[in-house]
């Protein structure tokens, strides 16, 4: 496999483990099915460094690569862990990185304490783009709404990609900002909370990195990560739906001895697999691409996983009758997640276009020369 | 291909050309070699594409990852897979005989006689002789051991009756591997031989089908009381359900590693057209021009994700992990995948594929058309879906048996 080598810590093995047993029962069933967020959760993974995995080791993280954190993406998805993770994982890692002054103290609080960073992005969908939100960063001044942040009710900092008239800006803004509305909304996703968050000519000082790169880059780790989540979320699905096909009686005998359902089993694990190598192969590719080759890897990984996982999901829920339909099943919670994943940062449609938008612009001389058995890749 | 590699492989590494080396090589080989142009009529077809063959074997690109003992290069699978993608990128055809190459000659190589082995293998390589396979029978498909072609032993023959199916090429060639039941008293899978059976011999006789490519490679080939000598049975008497699984199972793998740089270098020609047309300055609705991205975007995908699938395929075929159930995940998703991309390449066509010489947006109907249609095989030979979905239910997720 392309992820591990012998010698680099299993930081996926241990999230595994810590979630298999302090993870589970009425605690996590309490979570998923109401408050979709706990203080006391979010600490226990800070003190366990969770959030500092690609923290460099300048700022006080572990150094981990960003990839690693894709096989720690699939276990969270495997475990259906609340959040927030995207945002104390990823965000940190990367604004430690992109260059920023003076790293600011609330980051670094996110890292330490688990208090939730919230990311304020209308990236998150082009196609939705009216009914998302905008926002407009004029000189110093921020504002527009974006109508669905995750976690943004909760969070001390916020950190707000904006359209700047000629490409987009990062930017942090404390959530106690005057002129910074937060309005906590209603979620249909089990692991998430939403608030609807507004800027009112907001003075934002502190903008991180080059332009345009640390936005895109945000963006496309994003897609990344959710894919592996996505992949994760497949892999329990399909896990879960083979024990009870073996368990489960129907005419006398397991239902998994009959052929229409065998068949349902077997596309669901074709898919669960070819999901997860894609995500290893992106993980494998991404540390050394450009920011435009990882744009594209990026959004292929999240078209496929947006599709593939739905659909081994909702048939998981068919396998398992009615009781996949209720939300006594973990099935129906695994599935609702992957259909609030399917379309955040992109559903399949809209990054198809925007890769084939992509392919048949570019110059075909690009595709000359991309050998496909090459040694370096086949591990 | 199999057992006689190994060896090749773990006696001689220091000694084997690098890949880049292999790869600068037949690149410059095929730049100045002009590979021929492909009719459509079934007879040229076969002359042009047997003679490429000869030509290949001729400057010893063929039987690549085959042994040197077997006439080959005794390089690895690795390199043979090289070269095929190259063959594939500088648009060229495959030779003629990659049942004999793929199939039936590793086989031979691995479960021959000595006679068979020196008599048979260099003329399978050259191309001078063409082989077919002949398995399926009308009634014996996914169910192929229920095969019913009988051998009878009479003195020092095989009398063979009977019939076979979807025979590729069969009208063509010289040599038969042929399954046939020699035990009618044992579990199906125990009575059956595998012969060597000469296409000349009396009472053999082939008709072609056509199919719905236009294409008349495929056969019936019927058998009425054909002499085989006895020299003639590769392995032992009952031995050939355990040689053809194994030989079935060794070439999905690089089979599906062979159709997928077909697949890329098929939407890389699409591009290049849909390319072409803009720049020549035709626009169309942006209605029109969403859906082509559409459909490429989903091609792409859908070769991302065979590509990564296949990463680890190369891998097992480089470590001669040999069949494995795994095999089965990348048969299937290559099937879905092949079945996208030329179905989504063919979809812009519109009501135009229906006019062979058209040029909708740039592409070319007749080779989408074709190609679409073909894609549509994908699901049935080498093992249908279904049959593969059965292998990955009960073998990998361990489902009960029905």
């Amino acid at each position: 496999m392309a992820d591990n080598d012998q010698d680099s810590p299993r930081y996926d093995a241990a999230v595994d483990e810590y979630l298999t047993h302090a993870y589970q029962g009425d605690r996590r069933r309490e979570l998923l099915q109401g408050r979709c967020w706990d203080p006391g959760f979010a600490a226990e993974l800070a003190n366990l460094g969770w959030y500092a995995l690609a923290v460099p080791e300048s700022a006080g993280g572990l150094g981990a690569p960003l990839s690693e954190l894709g096989p720690i993406f699939v276990q969270l998805g495997r475990h259906l862990a609340v959040g927030p993770l995207l945002e104390n994982i990823l965000l940190p890692a990367l604004l430690q990185r992109s260059g920023a002054a003076e790293p600011a103290p609330a980051v670094a609080a996110a890292v330490e304490t688990g208090v939730p960073l919230a990311l304020v992005d209308p990236g998150v969908t082009e196609e939705w783009a009216a009914d998302f939100g905008s926002l407009r960063l004029t000189g110093q001044a921020l504002t527009g709404t974006v109508n669905a942040v995750r976690f943004a009710q909760h969070a001390s900092l916020l950190v707000v990609v904006a359209d700047t008239g000629t490409g987009s800006a990062v930017c942090l803004v404390d959530s106690t900002e005057p002129g910074v509305g937060i309005e906590g909304l209603d979620s249909a996703d089990p692991t998430t909370t939403f608030a609807r968050v507004a800027f009112d000519g907001v003075r934002a000082d502190r903008v991180v990195g080059p332009e345009a790169e640390l936005g895109t880059r945000i963006r496309s780790w994003a897609r990344i990560l959710i894919a592996c989540e996505l992949s994760g979320i497949a892999q329990r699905s399909v896990e879960h739906t083979v024990a009870y096909l073996g368990q489960r009686e129907q005419f006398g005998r397991p239902i998994g001895s009959f052929q229409a359902v065998k068949h349902i089993a077997a596309d669901m694990h074709a898919r669960s697999a070819g999901l997860h190598n894609l995500c290893l192969a992106a993980l494998a590719d991404a540390d050394r691409a450009s920011v435009t080759d990882l744009d594209l890897l990026a959004a292929t990984a999240k078209a496929h996983a947006a599709e593939a996982a739905v659909r081994v999901c909702e048939d998981a829920v068919q396998l398992h009758g009615g009781m996949g339909f209720t939300t006594e099943s973990e099935v129906s919670w695994y599935y609702q997640r992957a259909l609030a994943l399917r379309g955040w940062y992109g559903d399949e449609t809209e990054l198809q276009r925007r890769i084939g938008a992509a392919l048949v612009e570019r110059d075909s001389s690009a595709d000359d020369g991309r050998n496909v058995f090459d040694p370096e890749r086949q591990t | 291909m199999t057992g006689t590699k190994q060896k090749t492989q773990k006696t001689q590494p220091a000694q084997v050309e690098s890949l880049d080396e292999f790869r600068a090589r037949a690149r410059a080989w095929l730049a100045k070699a002009e590979p021929p142009e492909v009719p459509l009529d079934l007879d040229a077809r076969f002359a042009v594409l047997r003679q490429w063959q000869k030509t290949l074997f001729e400057a010893g690109w063929v039987g690549i990852a085959w042994s040197k003992q077997a006439g080959g290069q005794g390089l690895t699978h690795l390199h043979q897979l090289v070269f095929v993608e190259e063959l594939v990128r500088a648009r060229a055809p495959q030779p003629i005989g990659l049942i004999g190459l793929e199939v039936v000659g590793p086989s031979i190589d691995r479960y021959g006689s000595d006679w068979q082995r020196g008599e048979l293998l260099p003329r399978l390589l050259s191309g001078d002789d063409i082989w077919c396979q002949g398995f399926s029978e009308p009634n014996a498909g996914s169910d192929l051991a229920s095969l019913r072609t009988r051998a009878v032993v009479d003195g020092d023959d095989f009398v063979v009756s009977g019939q076979k199916v979807w025979t590729s090429w069969a009208h063509k060639a010289q040599w038969c591997a042929l399954l046939v039941r020699t035990d009618t008293s044992v579990r199906k899978q125990a009575g059956i031989s595998y012969l060597l059976v000469d296409m000349t011999s009396p009472g053999v006789t082939t008709r072609p089908i056509e199919q719905m490519t236009g294409d008349r490679e495929f056969c019936e080939v019927f058998f009425d009381e054909v002499r085989v000598p006895r020299r003639n049975l590769l392995g032992g008497l009952n031995d050939g359900w355990s040689i053809a699984t194994y030989t079935l199972g060794s070439e999905r793998a690089g089979a599906t590693l062979r159709r997928r740089v077909e697949c890329e270098v098929a939407l890389e020609d699409a591009l290049t057209q849909l390319r072409r047309h803009r720049a020549n300055g035709a626009s169309g609705s942006a209605e029109a021009d969403r859906h082509a991205q559409v459909a490429i975007g989903r091609c792409h995908v859908a070769l991302r994700v065979l590509d990564a699938q296949t990463r680890q395929t190369t891998a097992r075929l480089l470590a001669d992990a040999g069949p494995t159930p795994v095999d089965s995940v990348d048969k299937l998703l290559l099937n879905e995948i092949e079945q996208i991309v030329f179905a989504e390449i063919a979809g812009l066509l519109g009501p135009l594929r229906a006019v062979p010489g058209s040029r909708p947006r740039g592409l070319r109907a007749d080779r989408w058309v074709r190609e679409h249609l073909y894609s549509r095989a994908a699901s049935i030979y080498g093992g249908t879906s279904q049959i593969q979905r059965n292998i990955i239910a009960e073998r990998l997720l361990g489902l009960p048996r029905g």
